[in-house]
Protein backbone atom coordinates (compact mmCIF):
# COMPACT_ATOMS: atom_id res chain seq x y z
CA UNK A 1 0.00 0.00 0.00
CA UNK A 2 1.42 3.35 -1.02
CA UNK A 3 0.79 5.92 1.70
CA UNK A 4 3.22 8.76 1.11
CA UNK A 5 4.69 10.54 -1.89
CA UNK A 6 7.62 12.90 -1.49
CA UNK A 7 8.79 15.39 -4.08
CA UNK A 8 12.17 17.12 -3.96
CA UNK A 9 12.06 20.64 -5.39
CA UNK A 10 14.63 23.32 -6.20
CA UNK A 11 12.47 26.07 -7.66
CA UNK A 12 13.49 25.19 -11.21
CA UNK A 13 10.94 24.72 -14.03
CA UNK A 14 11.71 20.98 -14.00
CA UNK A 15 10.93 20.74 -10.31
CA UNK A 16 7.64 22.56 -10.84
CA UNK A 17 6.71 19.97 -13.45
CA UNK A 18 7.73 17.22 -11.02
CA UNK A 19 5.54 18.82 -8.36
CA UNK A 20 2.51 18.86 -10.66
CA UNK A 21 3.06 15.20 -11.44
CA UNK A 22 3.47 14.42 -7.72
CA UNK A 23 0.16 16.20 -7.00
CA UNK A 24 -1.50 14.06 -9.68
CA UNK A 25 -0.01 10.88 -8.20
CA UNK A 26 -1.03 11.81 -4.66
CA UNK A 27 -4.56 12.65 -5.77
CA UNK A 28 -5.08 9.45 -7.77
CA UNK A 29 -3.52 7.22 -5.09
CA UNK A 30 -5.13 9.21 -2.27
CA UNK A 31 -1.85 9.61 -0.44
CA UNK A 32 -0.25 12.42 1.49
CA UNK A 33 2.27 14.59 -0.35
CA UNK A 34 5.50 15.78 1.27
CA UNK A 35 7.46 18.52 -0.45
CA UNK A 36 11.12 19.17 0.37
CA UNK A 37 13.15 22.24 -0.57
CA UNK A 38 16.77 22.26 0.64
CA UNK A 39 18.87 25.40 0.91
CA UNK A 40 22.21 24.15 -0.39
CA UNK A 41 24.42 25.36 2.45
CA UNK A 42 27.02 22.78 1.42
CA UNK A 43 27.78 24.65 -1.80
CA UNK A 44 27.88 27.95 0.11
CA UNK A 45 30.43 26.47 2.52
CA UNK A 46 32.45 25.18 -0.42
CA UNK A 47 32.54 28.66 -1.97
CA UNK A 48 33.50 30.22 1.36
CA UNK A 49 36.30 27.70 1.76
CA UNK A 50 37.60 28.43 -1.72
CA UNK A 51 37.48 32.16 -0.81
CA UNK A 52 35.21 33.05 -3.70
CA UNK A 53 32.65 34.22 -1.11
CA UNK A 54 33.12 36.24 2.04
CA UNK A 55 31.05 35.49 5.16
CA UNK A 56 28.58 38.36 4.82
CA UNK A 57 27.99 37.48 1.20
CA UNK A 58 27.34 33.80 1.90
CA UNK A 59 24.86 34.73 4.66
CA UNK A 60 23.06 37.08 2.26
CA UNK A 61 22.78 34.32 -0.36
CA UNK A 62 21.49 31.93 2.26
CA UNK A 63 18.78 34.43 3.26
CA UNK A 64 17.83 34.94 -0.39
CA UNK A 65 17.62 31.20 -1.00
CA UNK A 66 15.50 30.80 2.12
CA UNK A 67 13.12 33.49 0.93
CA UNK A 68 12.88 31.93 -2.52
CA UNK A 69 12.28 28.52 -0.94
CA UNK A 70 9.46 29.87 1.24
CA UNK A 71 7.74 31.50 -1.72
CA UNK A 72 8.06 28.34 -3.82
CA UNK A 73 6.73 26.09 -1.07
CA UNK A 74 3.78 28.40 -0.41
CA UNK A 75 2.96 28.27 -4.11
CA UNK A 76 3.09 24.46 -4.07
CA UNK A 77 0.90 24.27 -0.97
CA UNK A 78 -1.74 26.35 -2.76
CA UNK A 79 -1.47 24.15 -5.85
CA UNK A 80 -1.97 20.99 -3.76
CA UNK A 81 -4.88 22.56 -1.83
CA UNK A 82 -6.56 23.51 -5.10
CA UNK A 83 -6.52 19.83 -6.10
CA UNK A 84 -7.64 18.56 -2.72
CA UNK A 85 -4.30 16.94 -1.87
CA UNK A 86 -3.07 16.78 1.72
CA UNK A 87 0.35 18.41 1.55
CA UNK A 88 3.13 19.14 4.05
CA UNK A 89 6.16 21.21 3.12
CA UNK A 90 9.67 21.29 4.55
CA UNK A 91 12.28 24.00 4.15
CA UNK A 92 15.62 22.47 5.13
CA UNK A 93 19.28 23.42 4.86
CA UNK A 94 22.44 21.39 4.39
CA UNK A 95 23.57 18.88 1.80
CA UNK A 96 20.63 18.54 -0.60
CA UNK A 97 20.99 14.79 -1.12
CA UNK A 98 21.49 14.01 2.58
CA UNK A 99 18.53 16.11 3.66
CA UNK A 100 16.19 14.61 1.06
CA UNK A 101 17.23 11.04 1.92
CA UNK A 102 16.81 11.76 5.64
CA UNK A 103 13.33 13.15 5.06
CA UNK A 104 12.33 10.13 2.94
CA UNK A 105 13.29 7.90 5.86
CA UNK A 106 11.69 10.14 8.47
CA UNK A 107 8.25 10.36 6.83
CA UNK A 108 8.38 6.84 5.39
CA UNK A 109 7.90 7.96 1.80
CA UNK A 110 7.01 5.15 -0.58
CA UNK A 111 7.70 7.08 -3.79
CA UNK A 112 10.16 9.88 -4.47
CA UNK A 113 9.31 12.19 -7.36
CA UNK A 114 12.09 14.17 -9.02
CA UNK A 115 12.40 16.55 -11.94
CA UNK A 116 14.19 15.42 -15.07
CA UNK A 117 17.96 15.50 -14.62
CA UNK A 118 20.29 16.97 -17.18
CA UNK A 119 22.83 14.78 -18.91
CA UNK A 120 25.99 14.34 -16.86
CA UNK A 121 28.79 16.47 -18.22
CA UNK A 122 31.70 14.60 -16.69
CA UNK A 123 32.68 11.51 -14.77
CA UNK A 124 33.25 13.60 -11.65
CA UNK A 125 29.70 14.99 -11.89
CA UNK A 126 28.53 11.61 -10.56
CA UNK A 127 30.08 12.64 -7.25
CA UNK A 128 29.00 16.28 -7.24
CA UNK A 129 25.53 16.29 -8.79
CA UNK A 130 23.01 16.29 -5.96
CA UNK A 131 20.16 14.99 -8.13
CA UNK A 132 22.32 12.07 -9.21
CA UNK A 133 23.12 11.27 -5.58
CA UNK A 134 19.48 11.37 -4.53
CA UNK A 135 18.52 9.14 -7.44
CA UNK A 136 21.15 6.54 -6.55
CA UNK A 137 20.79 6.64 -2.77
CA UNK A 138 17.02 6.86 -2.43
CA UNK A 139 15.73 4.11 -0.14
CA UNK A 140 12.37 4.14 -1.96
CA UNK A 141 11.30 3.89 -5.59
CA UNK A 142 11.99 6.97 -7.70
CA UNK A 143 9.85 8.51 -10.41
CA UNK A 144 11.72 10.89 -12.70
CA UNK A 145 9.22 13.15 -14.41
CA UNK A 146 9.55 13.80 -18.14
CA UNK A 147 7.32 15.22 -20.85
CA UNK A 148 6.27 18.58 -19.46
CA UNK A 149 3.38 18.97 -21.91
CA UNK A 150 1.84 15.67 -20.84
CA UNK A 151 2.19 16.60 -17.16
CA UNK A 152 0.59 20.00 -17.74
CA UNK A 153 -2.42 18.29 -19.32
CA UNK A 154 -2.70 15.75 -16.51
CA UNK A 155 -2.55 18.52 -13.91
CA UNK A 156 -5.15 20.64 -15.70
CA UNK A 157 -7.55 17.71 -15.97
CA UNK A 158 -7.14 16.88 -12.27
CA UNK A 159 -10.08 18.37 -10.40
CA UNK B 1 26.00 22.05 -15.00
CA UNK B 2 27.95 22.66 -18.21
CA UNK B 3 30.12 25.77 -18.03
CA UNK B 4 30.31 25.96 -21.80
CA UNK B 5 26.55 26.53 -21.91
CA UNK B 6 27.31 29.98 -20.48
CA UNK B 7 30.90 30.85 -21.38
CA UNK B 8 31.14 31.20 -25.13
CA UNK B 9 34.07 32.22 -27.39
CA UNK B 10 32.49 35.62 -28.10
CA UNK B 11 32.55 36.41 -24.37
CA UNK B 12 36.29 35.74 -24.06
CA UNK B 13 39.01 38.38 -24.32
CA UNK B 14 42.37 36.76 -24.85
CA UNK B 15 44.38 39.93 -24.24
CA UNK B 16 42.79 42.39 -21.86
CA UNK B 17 43.83 45.98 -22.47
CA UNK B 18 42.84 47.19 -19.00
CA UNK B 19 45.55 48.29 -16.60
CA UNK B 20 43.63 47.94 -13.35
CA UNK B 21 40.81 46.04 -11.70
CA UNK B 22 37.96 48.44 -12.43
CA UNK B 23 38.95 48.90 -16.07
CA UNK B 24 39.16 45.14 -16.52
CA UNK B 25 35.68 44.69 -15.08
CA UNK B 26 34.33 47.40 -17.39
CA UNK B 27 36.08 45.84 -20.40
CA UNK B 28 34.60 42.43 -19.62
CA UNK B 29 31.12 43.82 -18.96
CA UNK B 30 31.22 45.42 -22.42
CA UNK B 31 31.96 42.04 -24.01
CA UNK B 32 28.64 40.77 -22.69
CA UNK B 33 26.51 43.50 -24.25
CA UNK B 34 25.89 41.70 -27.57
CA UNK B 35 24.39 38.82 -25.60
CA UNK B 36 21.38 41.07 -24.97
CA UNK B 37 21.31 39.79 -21.39
CA UNK B 38 22.82 42.87 -19.78
CA UNK B 39 20.07 45.46 -19.40
CA UNK B 40 22.06 48.10 -17.58
CA UNK B 41 25.83 47.90 -17.90
CA UNK B 42 26.59 50.67 -15.43
CA UNK B 43 24.38 49.15 -12.76
CA UNK B 44 25.95 45.74 -13.39
CA UNK B 45 29.44 47.20 -12.93
CA UNK B 46 28.29 49.05 -9.81
CA UNK B 47 27.14 45.78 -8.20
CA UNK B 48 30.39 44.03 -9.14
CA UNK B 49 32.47 46.83 -7.63
CA UNK B 50 30.34 46.89 -4.47
CA UNK B 51 31.11 43.20 -4.05
CA UNK B 52 34.82 43.89 -4.54
CA UNK B 53 34.68 46.36 -1.66
CA UNK B 54 33.64 43.50 0.67
CA UNK B 55 36.90 41.77 -0.20
CA UNK B 56 38.85 41.05 -3.34
CA UNK B 57 37.66 38.21 -5.53
CA UNK B 58 41.28 37.62 -6.50
CA UNK B 59 41.34 34.15 -4.94
CA UNK B 60 44.98 33.30 -5.55
CA UNK B 61 46.83 31.28 -8.22
CA UNK B 62 46.56 34.33 -10.51
CA UNK B 63 42.78 33.98 -10.73
CA UNK B 64 39.98 36.45 -9.99
CA UNK B 65 36.23 35.82 -10.11
CA UNK B 66 34.41 39.16 -9.74
CA UNK B 67 30.72 38.37 -9.34
CA UNK B 68 27.40 39.71 -8.12
CA UNK B 69 23.67 39.14 -8.32
CA UNK B 70 21.83 42.02 -9.94
CA UNK B 71 18.53 42.79 -11.60
CA UNK B 72 20.58 44.33 -14.42
CA UNK B 73 21.12 40.96 -16.08
CA UNK B 74 18.84 38.22 -17.34
CA UNK B 75 19.79 34.75 -16.14
CA UNK B 76 23.48 34.02 -15.69
CA UNK B 77 26.11 35.89 -17.71
CA UNK B 78 29.80 34.97 -17.85
CA UNK B 79 32.78 36.62 -19.51
CA UNK B 80 36.45 35.71 -19.39
CA UNK B 81 39.49 37.89 -19.82
CA UNK B 82 43.19 37.07 -19.85
CA UNK B 83 45.76 39.64 -18.84
CA UNK B 84 49.10 38.57 -20.24
CA UNK B 85 51.08 40.99 -18.13
CA UNK B 86 48.99 40.55 -15.02
CA UNK B 87 46.79 42.96 -13.07
CA UNK B 88 46.80 44.15 -9.50
CA UNK B 89 43.51 42.79 -8.15
CA UNK B 90 44.43 43.13 -4.45
CA UNK B 91 44.47 39.33 -4.46
CA UNK B 92 44.52 37.35 -1.24
CA UNK B 93 47.97 35.94 -2.03
CA UNK B 94 49.31 39.32 -3.19
CA UNK B 95 50.12 38.03 -6.69
CA UNK B 96 48.98 39.64 -9.89
CA UNK B 97 45.98 38.18 -11.69
CA UNK B 98 46.04 36.80 -15.21
CA UNK B 99 42.75 34.92 -15.48
CA UNK B 100 39.54 36.83 -14.77
CA UNK B 101 36.04 35.37 -14.86
CA UNK B 102 33.25 37.95 -14.60
CA UNK B 103 29.89 36.60 -13.49
CA UNK B 104 26.53 38.22 -13.02
CA UNK B 105 23.20 36.63 -12.24
CA UNK B 106 19.64 37.69 -11.89
CA UNK B 107 18.67 36.98 -8.25
CA UNK B 108 16.02 34.58 -9.55
CA UNK B 109 18.76 32.30 -10.88
CA UNK B 110 20.86 31.94 -7.75
CA UNK B 111 20.88 28.14 -7.90
CA UNK B 112 22.47 28.03 -11.35
CA UNK B 113 24.95 30.72 -10.36
CA UNK B 114 26.08 28.84 -7.25
CA UNK B 115 26.49 25.62 -9.20
CA UNK B 116 28.50 27.43 -11.87
CA UNK B 117 30.80 28.98 -9.28
CA UNK B 118 31.29 25.67 -7.46
CA UNK B 119 32.11 23.83 -10.69
CA UNK B 120 34.49 26.58 -11.84
CA UNK B 121 36.17 26.61 -8.45
CA UNK B 122 36.86 22.86 -8.68
CA UNK B 123 38.35 23.22 -12.15
CA UNK B 124 40.54 26.13 -11.08
CA UNK B 125 42.09 24.01 -8.34
CA UNK B 126 43.72 22.05 -11.16
CA UNK B 127 47.08 23.55 -12.06
CA UNK B 128 47.06 22.03 -15.53
CA UNK B 129 43.69 23.60 -16.27
CA UNK B 130 44.99 27.03 -15.26
CA UNK B 131 48.12 26.61 -17.37
CA UNK B 132 46.14 25.53 -20.43
CA UNK B 133 43.84 28.51 -19.98
CA UNK B 134 46.86 30.77 -19.79
CA UNK B 135 48.45 29.39 -22.96
CA UNK B 136 45.41 28.82 -25.21
CA UNK B 137 46.02 30.68 -28.47
CA UNK B 138 42.42 31.59 -29.26
CA UNK B 139 39.01 31.88 -27.66
CA UNK B 140 37.92 28.74 -29.50
CA UNK B 141 40.94 26.85 -28.12
CA UNK B 142 40.11 28.10 -24.66
CA UNK B 143 36.58 26.74 -24.88
CA UNK B 144 38.02 23.40 -26.02
CA UNK B 145 40.21 23.38 -22.90
CA UNK B 146 37.14 24.02 -20.80
CA UNK B 147 35.20 21.25 -22.53
CA UNK B 148 38.07 18.79 -22.08
CA UNK B 149 38.37 19.44 -18.36
CA UNK B 150 34.63 19.48 -17.84
CA UNK B 151 34.47 15.94 -19.17
CA UNK B 152 37.35 14.60 -17.10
Amino acid sequence: MIKNVLVSVSGSPNSLTATKYAICLAKVMQTKLFVVYVIDSKVLSELLKSRIFVEAEARAYERDLEQQGKVFLERIKKMADSRGVDCETFLLRGSVSEEVINKINEVGADILVMGEMKELTSRSAVFYDEGERIFRKSPCSVVMVKNQAMVENLYKELV
Amino acid sequence: MRLTDFLRPEFCLMDLKAGNKESAIKELASVLLPSGKVNDKEDFIKHIMERERLGSTGIGNHVAIPHAPTQSVDGLVVAFGRSIGGLDFQSLDGDEVNLIFLLGTNPQDLGTYLKFLATLSRLLNNRQFREEFMTADSAAALIEVLKKHEKS
